[in-house]
Protein backbone atom coordinates (compact mmCIF):
# COMPACT_ATOMS: atom_id res chain seq x y z
CA UNK A 1 0.00 0.00 0.00
CA UNK A 2 1.25 3.26 -0.96
CA UNK A 3 0.12 6.39 0.92
CA UNK A 4 -1.04 6.88 4.51
CA UNK A 5 -3.86 5.41 6.15
CA UNK A 6 -5.66 5.42 10.12
CA UNK A 7 -2.78 3.66 11.01
CA UNK A 8 0.02 6.92 10.20
CA UNK A 9 -2.80 9.26 12.03
CA UNK A 10 -2.54 7.16 14.88
CA UNK A 11 1.44 6.76 15.00
CA UNK A 12 1.79 10.30 14.14
CA UNK A 13 -1.01 11.28 17.16
CA UNK A 14 1.33 9.55 19.43
CA UNK A 15 4.28 11.65 18.29
CA UNK A 16 2.32 14.94 18.10
CA UNK A 17 1.24 14.64 21.64
CA UNK A 18 4.50 13.63 22.97
CA UNK A 19 6.23 16.27 21.39
CA UNK A 20 3.91 19.20 22.57
CA UNK A 21 3.81 17.76 26.08
CA UNK A 22 7.46 18.60 26.10
CA UNK A 23 7.06 21.96 24.75
CA UNK A 24 3.76 22.33 26.64
CA UNK A 25 5.76 24.92 29.54
CA UNK A 26 7.11 26.59 26.93
CA UNK A 27 3.65 26.93 24.82
CA UNK A 28 2.22 28.10 27.52
CA UNK A 29 4.63 30.97 28.75
CA UNK A 30 4.94 31.99 24.67
CA UNK A 31 1.07 31.96 24.92
CA UNK A 32 0.77 34.19 28.35
CA UNK A 33 2.80 36.98 26.65
CA UNK A 34 -0.13 37.57 24.05
CA UNK A 35 -2.78 35.44 25.09
CA UNK A 36 -4.25 33.45 27.77
CA UNK A 37 -1.18 30.93 28.65
CA UNK A 38 -3.24 27.73 27.63
CA UNK A 39 -1.51 26.58 23.94
CA UNK A 40 0.42 23.85 25.81
CA UNK A 41 -2.54 22.30 27.95
CA UNK A 42 -4.31 22.37 24.96
CA UNK A 43 -2.25 20.70 22.22
CA UNK A 44 -1.03 18.42 24.60
CA UNK A 45 -4.23 17.53 25.92
CA UNK A 46 -5.53 17.48 22.51
CA UNK A 47 -3.06 15.10 20.71
CA UNK A 48 -2.73 12.94 24.03
CA UNK A 49 -6.60 12.14 23.45
CA UNK A 50 -6.56 11.47 19.91
CA UNK A 51 -3.84 9.05 20.34
CA UNK A 52 -5.50 7.07 23.17
CA UNK A 53 -8.74 7.09 20.69
CA UNK A 54 -9.39 3.61 18.88
CA UNK A 55 -9.48 4.98 14.84
CA UNK A 56 -11.66 3.29 12.48
CA UNK A 57 -9.94 1.92 9.42
CA UNK A 58 -11.52 4.26 6.69
CA UNK A 59 -9.07 7.35 6.90
CA UNK A 60 -12.55 9.84 6.68
CA UNK A 61 -13.28 8.12 10.19
CA UNK A 62 -10.45 8.05 11.42
CA UNK A 63 -10.09 11.79 11.18
CA UNK A 64 -13.85 12.13 12.29
CA UNK A 65 -12.91 10.71 15.39
CA UNK A 66 -9.67 12.61 15.22
CA UNK A 67 -11.55 15.68 15.26
CA UNK A 68 -14.04 14.68 18.09
CA UNK A 69 -11.09 13.45 20.09
CA UNK A 70 -9.89 16.56 20.21
CA UNK A 71 -12.80 18.71 20.95
CA UNK A 72 -13.47 16.83 23.92
CA UNK A 73 -11.17 17.70 25.75
CA UNK A 74 -10.59 21.19 24.44
CA UNK A 75 -13.11 23.81 24.08
CA UNK A 76 -10.67 27.09 23.59
CA UNK A 77 -10.34 28.29 19.89
CA UNK A 78 -6.63 26.95 19.00
CA UNK A 79 -8.30 23.73 20.02
CA UNK A 80 -11.45 23.96 18.13
CA UNK A 81 -9.45 25.24 14.87
CA UNK A 82 -6.81 21.77 14.95
CA UNK A 83 -10.57 20.19 15.31
CA UNK A 84 -11.74 22.00 12.44
CA UNK A 85 -8.39 21.02 10.39
CA UNK A 86 -9.20 17.17 11.39
CA UNK A 87 -13.16 17.49 10.02
CA UNK A 88 -12.23 19.32 6.60
CA UNK A 89 -9.59 16.23 6.29
CA UNK A 90 -12.61 13.57 7.36
CA UNK A 91 -14.35 14.86 4.65
CA UNK A 92 -11.68 14.89 1.73
CA UNK A 93 -10.71 11.26 2.54
CA UNK A 94 -14.44 9.79 3.34
CA UNK A 95 -14.71 6.46 1.85
CA UNK A 96 -11.54 6.02 1.26
CA UNK A 97 -8.41 3.70 3.52
CA UNK A 98 -5.59 5.28 1.86
CA UNK A 99 -4.86 8.65 0.59
CA UNK A 100 -1.71 8.94 -1.29
CA UNK A 101 0.95 11.33 -0.14
CA UNK A 102 1.13 13.36 -2.94
CA UNK A 103 -3.00 14.63 -1.27
CA UNK A 104 -1.06 15.70 1.70
CA UNK A 105 -0.69 19.80 0.20
CA UNK A 106 -4.18 19.64 -0.65
CA UNK A 107 -5.45 18.34 2.83
CA UNK A 108 -3.57 21.12 3.92
CA UNK A 109 -5.12 23.38 1.55
CA UNK A 110 -8.75 22.67 2.32
CA UNK A 111 -7.59 22.95 6.26
CA UNK A 112 -6.55 26.47 5.50
CA UNK A 113 -9.94 27.64 3.83
CA UNK A 114 -11.92 25.76 6.79
CA UNK A 115 -10.24 27.35 9.51
CA UNK A 116 -10.23 30.44 7.93
CA UNK A 117 -14.02 30.10 7.64
CA UNK A 118 -14.08 29.16 11.50
CA UNK A 119 -12.14 31.44 12.59
CA UNK A 120 -13.02 34.14 10.91
CA UNK A 121 -9.39 35.29 9.77
CA UNK A 122 -7.42 35.74 6.86
CA UNK A 123 -4.33 35.24 6.01
CA UNK A 124 -1.04 38.07 6.64
CA UNK A 125 -2.68 38.20 10.43
CA UNK A 126 0.33 36.42 11.82
CA UNK A 127 -1.70 33.43 12.91
CA UNK A 128 -1.04 29.78 12.46
CA UNK A 129 -3.81 30.37 9.32
CA UNK A 130 -0.33 31.87 7.66
CA UNK A 131 1.35 28.71 8.83
CA UNK A 132 -0.95 26.50 7.20
CA UNK A 133 -1.26 28.52 4.11
CA UNK A 134 2.69 27.89 3.74
CA UNK A 135 2.79 24.45 4.89
CA UNK A 136 0.11 23.49 1.60
CA UNK A 137 2.23 25.83 -0.84
CA UNK A 138 5.39 24.00 0.20
CA UNK A 139 3.56 20.28 -0.01
CA UNK A 140 2.04 20.71 -3.09
CA UNK A 141 2.43 17.57 -4.55
CA UNK A 142 5.45 15.70 -3.38
CA UNK A 143 4.27 12.65 -2.84
CA UNK A 144 7.64 11.17 -0.97
CA UNK A 145 7.37 11.03 3.02
CA UNK A 146 10.45 11.94 3.57
CA UNK A 147 10.81 15.03 0.86
CA UNK A 148 7.43 16.12 2.82
CA UNK A 149 8.82 16.56 6.05
CA UNK A 150 12.20 18.10 4.78
CA UNK A 151 9.94 20.63 2.65
CA UNK A 152 7.13 21.13 5.83
CA UNK A 153 10.78 21.63 8.04
CA UNK A 154 12.44 24.47 6.09
CA UNK A 155 8.53 26.08 5.99
CA UNK A 156 8.12 26.13 9.32
CA UNK A 157 11.37 27.80 9.80
CA UNK A 158 10.82 30.30 6.84
CA UNK A 159 7.05 31.20 7.80
CA UNK A 160 8.11 32.10 11.66
CA UNK A 161 11.26 33.95 10.69
CA UNK A 162 9.28 35.80 8.00
CA UNK A 163 6.24 36.90 10.57
CA UNK A 164 7.95 37.20 13.75
CA UNK A 165 8.77 41.06 13.01
CA UNK A 166 5.07 41.93 12.08
CA UNK A 167 2.20 42.82 14.81
CA UNK A 168 -0.39 40.16 15.38
CA UNK A 169 -3.68 41.10 13.67
CA UNK A 170 -5.91 38.22 14.56
CA UNK A 171 -7.50 36.80 17.84
CA UNK A 172 -6.93 37.78 21.28
CA UNK A 173 -3.20 38.50 20.34
CA UNK A 174 -4.36 41.56 18.20
CA UNK A 175 -5.10 43.43 21.24
CA UNK A 176 -0.85 43.72 22.12
CA UNK A 177 -0.50 45.08 19.13
CA UNK A 178 2.83 46.82 18.63
CA UNK A 179 3.81 44.66 21.24
CA UNK A 180 3.44 41.51 19.47
CA UNK A 181 6.16 42.73 17.09
CA UNK A 182 9.27 40.52 17.62
CA UNK A 183 7.86 37.78 19.00
CA UNK A 184 7.05 34.36 17.73
CA UNK A 185 3.35 33.74 16.71
CA UNK A 186 1.99 31.19 20.22
CA UNK A 187 0.27 29.35 17.33
CA UNK A 188 3.01 29.12 15.11
CA UNK A 189 5.09 28.67 17.42
CA UNK A 190 2.88 25.70 18.50
CA UNK A 191 3.16 24.00 15.21
CA UNK A 192 6.71 24.19 15.25
CA UNK A 193 6.82 21.97 18.41
CA UNK A 194 4.39 20.03 17.23
CA UNK A 195 6.36 19.18 14.23
CA UNK A 196 9.65 18.57 16.16
CA UNK A 197 8.48 14.78 17.10
CA UNK A 198 7.85 14.28 13.35
CA UNK A 199 11.80 14.50 12.18
CA UNK A 200 11.02 10.22 10.53
CA UNK A 201 8.21 9.09 8.59
CA UNK A 202 5.68 8.22 10.49
CA UNK B 1 -15.50 35.52 47.63
CA UNK B 2 -18.83 35.35 49.85
CA UNK B 3 -20.75 32.44 47.84
CA UNK B 4 -23.02 29.33 49.18
CA UNK B 5 -21.23 26.76 47.20
CA UNK B 6 -19.72 23.45 48.35
CA UNK B 7 -16.46 23.32 45.43
CA UNK B 8 -16.18 26.07 42.26
CA UNK B 9 -15.21 22.60 40.40
CA UNK B 10 -18.71 21.88 40.53
CA UNK B 11 -20.48 24.42 40.73
CA UNK B 12 -22.47 24.22 37.73
CA UNK B 13 -22.76 20.28 38.07
CA UNK B 14 -24.29 20.51 41.32
CA UNK B 15 -26.64 23.53 40.35
CA UNK B 16 -27.92 21.18 37.32
CA UNK B 17 -28.61 18.51 39.47
CA UNK B 18 -30.91 20.71 42.52
CA UNK B 19 -32.45 22.69 39.11
CA UNK B 20 -33.69 19.06 37.65
CA UNK B 21 -34.51 17.51 40.93
CA UNK B 22 -36.87 20.48 41.83
CA UNK B 23 -38.54 20.23 37.99
CA UNK B 24 -38.75 16.61 37.18
CA UNK B 25 -41.74 17.25 34.95
CA UNK B 26 -39.75 19.94 33.19
CA UNK B 27 -35.61 19.02 32.64
CA UNK B 28 -33.76 15.66 32.13
CA UNK B 29 -29.72 15.56 31.50
CA UNK B 30 -29.28 12.38 29.37
CA UNK B 31 -25.61 13.60 29.22
CA UNK B 32 -23.72 15.56 31.57
CA UNK B 33 -23.93 19.35 30.37
CA UNK B 34 -26.52 18.63 28.12
CA UNK B 35 -30.31 19.44 29.40
CA UNK B 36 -33.07 17.95 27.30
CA UNK B 37 -36.53 18.20 27.92
CA UNK B 38 -38.09 15.56 29.98
CA UNK B 39 -39.75 13.42 27.48
CA UNK B 40 -36.88 13.88 25.39
CA UNK B 41 -36.94 15.10 21.63
CA UNK B 42 -40.32 15.44 19.83
CA UNK B 43 -40.79 13.25 16.81
CA UNK B 44 -41.23 15.27 13.40
CA UNK B 45 -40.76 18.55 15.45
CA UNK B 46 -38.23 20.92 14.50
CA UNK B 47 -35.73 20.89 17.62
CA UNK B 48 -34.21 24.19 18.50
CA UNK B 49 -30.95 24.08 20.64
CA UNK B 50 -29.29 26.65 22.15
CA UNK B 51 -25.61 27.10 24.68
CA UNK B 52 -23.56 28.54 26.00
CA UNK B 53 -21.63 29.62 29.50
CA UNK B 54 -23.55 28.92 33.22
CA UNK B 55 -24.13 31.63 34.79
CA UNK B 56 -27.02 33.60 33.52
CA UNK B 57 -30.55 31.86 34.90
CA UNK B 58 -32.79 31.52 33.24
CA UNK B 59 -30.72 31.63 29.68
CA UNK B 60 -29.56 28.82 28.44
CA UNK B 61 -30.56 25.83 30.11
CA UNK B 62 -33.92 27.02 31.33
CA UNK B 63 -35.68 28.03 28.78
CA UNK B 64 -35.69 24.50 27.58
CA UNK B 65 -39.28 23.25 27.88
CA UNK B 66 -42.71 23.10 26.20
CA UNK B 67 -43.12 26.05 23.18
CA UNK B 68 -39.49 27.08 23.72
CA UNK B 69 -36.62 24.94 23.03
CA UNK B 70 -35.46 21.21 23.09
CA UNK B 71 -32.08 21.04 24.74
CA UNK B 72 -29.24 23.08 25.83
CA UNK B 73 -25.37 22.34 26.65
CA UNK B 74 -24.29 24.25 28.98
CA UNK B 75 -20.19 25.27 30.07
CA UNK B 76 -18.59 26.27 33.20
CA UNK B 77 -19.68 29.45 34.09
CA UNK B 78 -19.27 32.06 31.56
CA UNK B 79 -17.38 29.83 29.47
CA UNK B 80 -18.36 27.73 26.50
CA UNK B 81 -19.65 24.55 26.16
CA UNK B 82 -17.28 21.80 24.20
CA UNK B 83 -17.93 21.25 20.49
CA UNK B 84 -18.98 17.90 21.92
CA UNK B 85 -21.72 18.74 24.13
CA UNK B 86 -23.26 20.98 21.73
CA UNK B 87 -23.40 18.03 19.41
CA UNK B 88 -24.88 15.76 21.59
CA UNK B 89 -27.21 18.35 22.33
CA UNK B 90 -28.70 18.62 18.90
CA UNK B 91 -28.47 14.74 19.10
CA UNK B 92 -30.80 14.33 21.66
CA UNK B 93 -33.27 17.46 20.34
CA UNK B 94 -33.41 15.63 16.88
CA UNK B 95 -37.05 14.50 15.97
CA UNK B 96 -36.16 13.88 12.75
CA UNK B 97 -36.98 17.10 10.78
CA UNK B 98 -33.62 19.31 11.80
CA UNK B 99 -32.12 21.32 14.35
CA UNK B 100 -32.23 25.25 14.66
CA UNK B 101 -29.43 26.80 16.88
CA UNK B 102 -30.02 29.64 17.98
CA UNK B 103 -27.31 31.11 20.47
CA UNK B 104 -25.59 34.52 21.81
CA UNK B 105 -23.02 35.95 19.67
CA UNK B 106 -19.75 35.32 21.22
CA UNK B 107 -16.74 34.05 19.53
CA UNK B 108 -15.97 30.36 20.92
CA UNK B 109 -19.71 29.37 21.10
CA UNK B 110 -20.09 30.39 17.35
CA UNK B 111 -17.13 27.75 16.80
CA UNK B 112 -18.22 25.47 18.77
CA UNK B 113 -21.72 25.07 17.18
CA UNK B 114 -20.30 25.37 13.94
CA UNK B 115 -18.05 22.58 14.87
CA UNK B 116 -20.71 20.60 16.47
CA UNK B 117 -23.17 21.33 13.21
CA UNK B 118 -20.64 19.74 10.97
CA UNK B 119 -20.00 16.54 13.11
CA UNK B 120 -23.55 15.83 13.46
CA UNK B 121 -24.12 16.38 10.34
CA UNK B 122 -21.62 14.02 8.88
CA UNK B 123 -21.61 11.53 11.21
CA UNK B 124 -25.53 11.47 12.23
CA UNK B 125 -27.19 13.22 8.73
CA UNK B 126 -28.64 15.59 10.61
CA UNK B 127 -29.22 18.71 9.13
CA UNK B 128 -29.04 22.12 10.70
CA UNK B 129 -29.18 25.94 10.95
CA UNK B 130 -28.29 28.71 12.96
CA UNK B 131 -29.29 31.54 14.24
CA UNK B 132 -27.28 34.19 16.26
CA UNK B 133 -29.02 36.98 18.77
CA UNK B 134 -26.21 40.17 18.53
CA UNK B 135 -28.98 42.67 20.12
CA UNK B 136 -26.76 44.60 22.66
CA UNK B 137 -26.68 47.53 20.74
CA UNK B 138 -23.58 49.12 22.50
CA UNK B 139 -21.44 46.58 21.21
CA UNK B 140 -20.78 47.41 17.58
CA UNK B 141 -21.81 50.06 15.92
CA UNK B 142 -24.69 49.61 13.54
CA UNK B 143 -22.66 49.39 10.27
CA UNK B 144 -20.83 46.34 12.25
CA UNK B 145 -24.26 44.84 13.73
CA UNK B 146 -22.97 41.45 13.11
CA UNK B 147 -20.27 42.08 15.23
CA UNK B 148 -22.78 42.76 18.25
CA UNK B 149 -22.83 40.62 21.54
CA UNK B 150 -25.95 38.58 22.21
CA UNK B 151 -27.67 39.34 25.44
CA UNK B 152 -31.71 39.32 26.85
CA UNK B 153 -33.46 39.69 23.33
CA UNK B 154 -32.92 35.87 22.91
CA UNK B 155 -35.59 35.07 25.21
CA UNK B 156 -37.64 36.69 22.55
CA UNK B 157 -36.37 34.56 19.68
CA UNK B 158 -36.89 31.38 22.01
CA UNK B 159 -40.19 32.14 22.45
CA UNK B 160 -41.72 33.21 19.09
CA UNK B 161 -39.05 30.43 17.14
CA UNK B 162 -40.03 27.80 19.89
CA UNK B 163 -43.89 28.42 19.48
CA UNK B 164 -43.60 28.04 15.36
CA UNK B 165 -41.56 24.38 16.08
CA UNK B 166 -44.07 23.73 18.38
CA UNK B 167 -46.62 24.08 15.67
CA UNK B 168 -44.65 21.61 13.68
CA UNK B 169 -43.30 23.78 10.60
CA UNK B 170 -40.44 22.74 9.01
CA UNK B 171 -36.85 23.96 9.74
CA UNK B 172 -36.93 26.99 7.35
CA UNK B 173 -39.92 27.95 8.45
CA UNK B 174 -38.51 28.06 11.90
CA UNK B 175 -35.28 29.71 11.25
CA UNK B 176 -36.84 32.08 9.43
CA UNK B 177 -38.74 33.63 12.29
CA UNK B 178 -36.12 33.01 14.37
CA UNK B 179 -33.86 35.50 12.26
CA UNK B 180 -36.64 37.61 12.02
CA UNK B 181 -37.14 38.05 15.51
CA UNK B 182 -33.47 38.07 16.09
CA UNK B 183 -33.53 41.37 13.41
CA UNK B 184 -36.17 42.93 15.61
CA UNK B 185 -34.42 43.01 18.87
CA UNK B 186 -32.75 45.88 20.17
CA UNK B 187 -31.18 45.68 24.05
CA UNK B 188 -28.93 47.83 26.05
CA UNK B 189 -27.64 47.19 30.02
CA UNK B 190 -26.25 48.73 32.54
CA UNK B 191 -24.46 47.99 36.07
CA UNK B 192 -24.15 48.93 39.30
CA UNK B 193 -21.95 46.26 40.94
CA UNK B 194 -19.99 43.16 39.25
CA UNK B 195 -20.45 39.67 39.74
CA UNK B 196 -18.06 36.62 41.03
CA UNK B 197 -17.60 34.13 38.96
CA UNK B 198 -16.71 30.76 41.15
CA UNK B 199 -13.81 29.74 39.67
CA UNK B 200 -11.75 32.84 39.31
CA UNK B 201 -13.33 33.90 43.24
CA UNK B 202 -12.67 37.57 42.18
CA UNK B 203 -15.12 40.43 41.23
CA UNK B 204 -15.40 40.31 37.28
CA UNK B 205 -15.11 44.43 37.13
CA UNK B 206 -14.32 47.21 39.40
CA UNK B 207 -16.37 50.00 39.88
CA UNK B 208 -16.74 52.71 42.44
CA UNK B 209 -19.51 52.31 45.80
CA UNK B 210 -21.17 55.17 44.27
CA UNK B 211 -20.51 54.48 40.35
CA UNK B 212 -22.60 52.87 37.17
CA UNK B 213 -21.34 52.13 33.88
CA UNK B 214 -24.25 52.22 31.43
CA UNK B 215 -24.02 49.65 28.52
CA UNK B 216 -21.90 46.93 30.01
CA UNK B 217 -22.17 43.64 28.85
CA UNK B 218 -22.98 40.88 30.50
CA UNK B 219 -19.59 39.36 31.45
CA UNK B 220 -18.34 42.42 32.20
CA UNK B 221 -17.54 43.87 29.25
CA UNK B 222 -17.02 47.52 29.13
CA UNK B 223 -19.68 50.03 28.39
CA UNK B 224 -19.92 53.64 27.04
CA UNK B 225 -19.45 55.58 30.26
CA UNK B 226 -18.75 55.42 33.93
CA UNK B 227 -19.84 57.82 36.13
CA UNK B 228 -22.04 58.99 39.65
CA UNK B 229 -25.17 56.67 40.12
CA UNK B 230 -28.35 58.66 37.96
CA UNK B 231 -31.93 58.34 39.01
CA UNK B 232 -34.26 56.03 37.43
CA UNK B 233 -35.72 58.03 35.04
CA UNK B 234 -32.59 59.24 33.49
CA UNK B 235 -31.15 56.06 33.33
CA UNK B 236 -34.09 54.51 31.62
CA UNK B 237 -34.56 57.27 29.34
CA UNK B 238 -30.96 57.35 28.34
CA UNK B 239 -31.82 53.03 27.80
CA UNK B 240 -34.51 53.76 25.19
CA UNK B 241 -33.17 56.86 23.39
CA UNK B 242 -30.19 54.56 22.35
CA UNK B 243 -31.94 51.52 21.80
CA UNK B 244 -34.64 53.80 19.27
CA UNK B 245 -31.95 55.77 18.14
CA UNK B 246 -30.64 51.96 16.75
CA UNK B 247 -34.40 51.13 15.59
CA UNK B 248 -37.02 53.88 15.66
CA UNK B 249 -40.77 53.10 16.52
CA UNK B 250 -43.56 55.15 16.01
CA UNK B 251 -47.18 55.45 15.82
CA UNK B 252 -49.33 52.59 15.14
CA UNK B 253 -46.06 50.29 15.87
CA UNK B 254 -46.60 47.60 18.44
CA UNK B 255 -43.68 45.81 20.81
CA UNK B 256 -42.77 44.30 24.03
CA UNK B 257 -40.24 45.26 26.37
CA UNK B 258 -38.35 42.96 28.41
CA UNK B 259 -36.69 45.27 31.59
CA UNK B 260 -34.67 42.32 32.81
CA UNK B 261 -32.49 41.86 36.52
CA UNK B 262 -29.09 41.17 36.04
CA UNK B 263 -29.11 39.07 38.90
CA UNK B 264 -29.67 41.18 42.19
CA UNK B 265 -31.57 44.28 40.95
CA UNK B 266 -34.67 43.67 42.97
CA UNK B 267 -38.15 43.81 41.04
CA UNK B 268 -39.42 46.85 43.17
CA UNK B 269 -36.45 48.76 40.91
CA UNK B 270 -37.07 47.04 37.61
CA UNK B 271 -41.02 48.12 37.52
CA UNK B 272 -39.67 51.77 38.61
CA UNK B 273 -37.74 51.72 35.48
CA UNK B 274 -40.18 50.19 33.36
CA UNK B 275 -42.75 52.74 34.38
CA UNK B 276 -40.70 55.09 32.63
CA UNK B 277 -40.33 53.11 30.03
CA UNK B 278 -44.17 52.36 29.33
CA UNK B 279 -44.68 55.91 29.49
CA UNK B 280 -41.97 56.71 26.79
CA UNK B 281 -43.36 54.42 24.29
CA UNK B 282 -47.08 55.36 25.01
CA UNK B 283 -46.14 59.47 24.28
CA UNK B 284 -44.35 58.02 20.93
CA UNK B 285 -47.63 55.91 19.79
CA UNK B 286 -46.26 52.66 20.55
CA UNK B 287 -48.47 49.92 21.37
CA UNK B 288 -47.16 47.65 23.75
CA UNK B 289 -47.84 44.04 24.04
CA UNK B 290 -46.94 41.31 26.57
CA UNK B 291 -44.34 43.37 28.97
CA UNK B 292 -41.29 40.96 30.35
CA UNK B 293 -40.20 42.57 33.82
CA UNK B 294 -38.06 40.37 35.98
CA UNK B 295 -35.16 37.99 36.09
CA UNK B 296 -34.75 36.67 32.63
CA UNK B 297 -31.08 36.58 31.77
CA UNK B 298 -28.86 37.20 34.55
CA UNK B 299 -24.90 37.98 35.26
CA UNK B 300 -24.71 35.73 38.33
CA UNK B 301 -25.16 38.62 41.35
CA UNK B 302 -24.57 41.79 39.00
CA UNK B 303 -26.52 44.94 40.45
CA UNK B 304 -27.97 46.18 37.32
CA UNK B 305 -30.62 45.89 34.28
CA UNK B 306 -31.20 45.39 30.69
CA UNK B 307 -33.94 46.79 28.55
CA UNK B 308 -34.59 44.79 25.18
CA UNK B 309 -37.50 46.31 22.79
CA UNK B 310 -38.61 43.80 20.57
CA UNK B 311 -40.79 45.17 17.04
CA UNK B 312 -43.47 42.75 16.71
CA UNK B 313 -45.64 41.99 13.20
CA UNK B 314 -48.93 40.06 13.86
CA UNK B 315 -47.23 36.75 13.43
CA UNK B 316 -44.63 37.46 15.85
CA UNK B 317 -47.03 38.53 18.37
CA UNK B 318 -49.19 35.54 18.47
CA UNK B 319 -46.37 33.24 18.44
CA UNK B 320 -45.25 35.38 21.78
CA UNK B 321 -48.68 35.01 23.05
CA UNK B 322 -48.89 31.00 22.72
CA UNK B 323 -48.36 28.98 25.50
CA UNK B 324 -45.04 27.54 26.94
CA UNK B 325 -44.09 26.41 30.19
CA UNK B 326 -40.63 25.58 31.84
CA UNK B 327 -39.37 26.38 35.28
CA UNK B 328 -39.01 29.92 34.52
CA UNK B 329 -41.53 31.39 32.65
CA UNK B 330 -45.47 29.85 31.73
CA UNK B 331 -47.48 31.28 29.35
CA UNK B 332 -51.25 29.71 29.20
Amino acid sequence: MTGFSSAHLKSAAAKLAAASEAAADELNTQDGKLGDGDLGITVSKGWREVANTDLPADLGKAFLEASKAFQRVSSSSFGTLIATALMSAAKATKGNESAEWNMVGGLLAGAREAMMARGKGELGQKSVLDMIDALAGATDGIDDPKALLAAVDKAIDETLDAFRDKPNLLGRARMFGEKSVGLDDPGMLAVRRMFDGLKEPI
Amino acid sequence: MKKILNDPAVYVDEMLDGMIAAHPDVYAQPIPRVITRAGGATPGKVGIVTGGGSGHLPVFTGYVGKGLLDAAAIGDVFASPSAEQMADSMRQAHGGTGILRLYGNYGGDVMNFDMAGETVELEDDITSTTVLLADDVVSAPPEEAEKRRGVAGMVYAFKIAGAKAEEMADLDAVTEIAQRTADACRSIGMALTPCTVPQAGKPTFDLGPDEMEMGMGIHGEPGIWRDTLKPADAITDEMMDRLLADRPLGSGDRCSILVNSLGATPPEELFIMYRRAKARLEADGVSIVMPLVGRYATSMEMTGATVTLVKLDGEMERLLKAPCHCAFWTVV
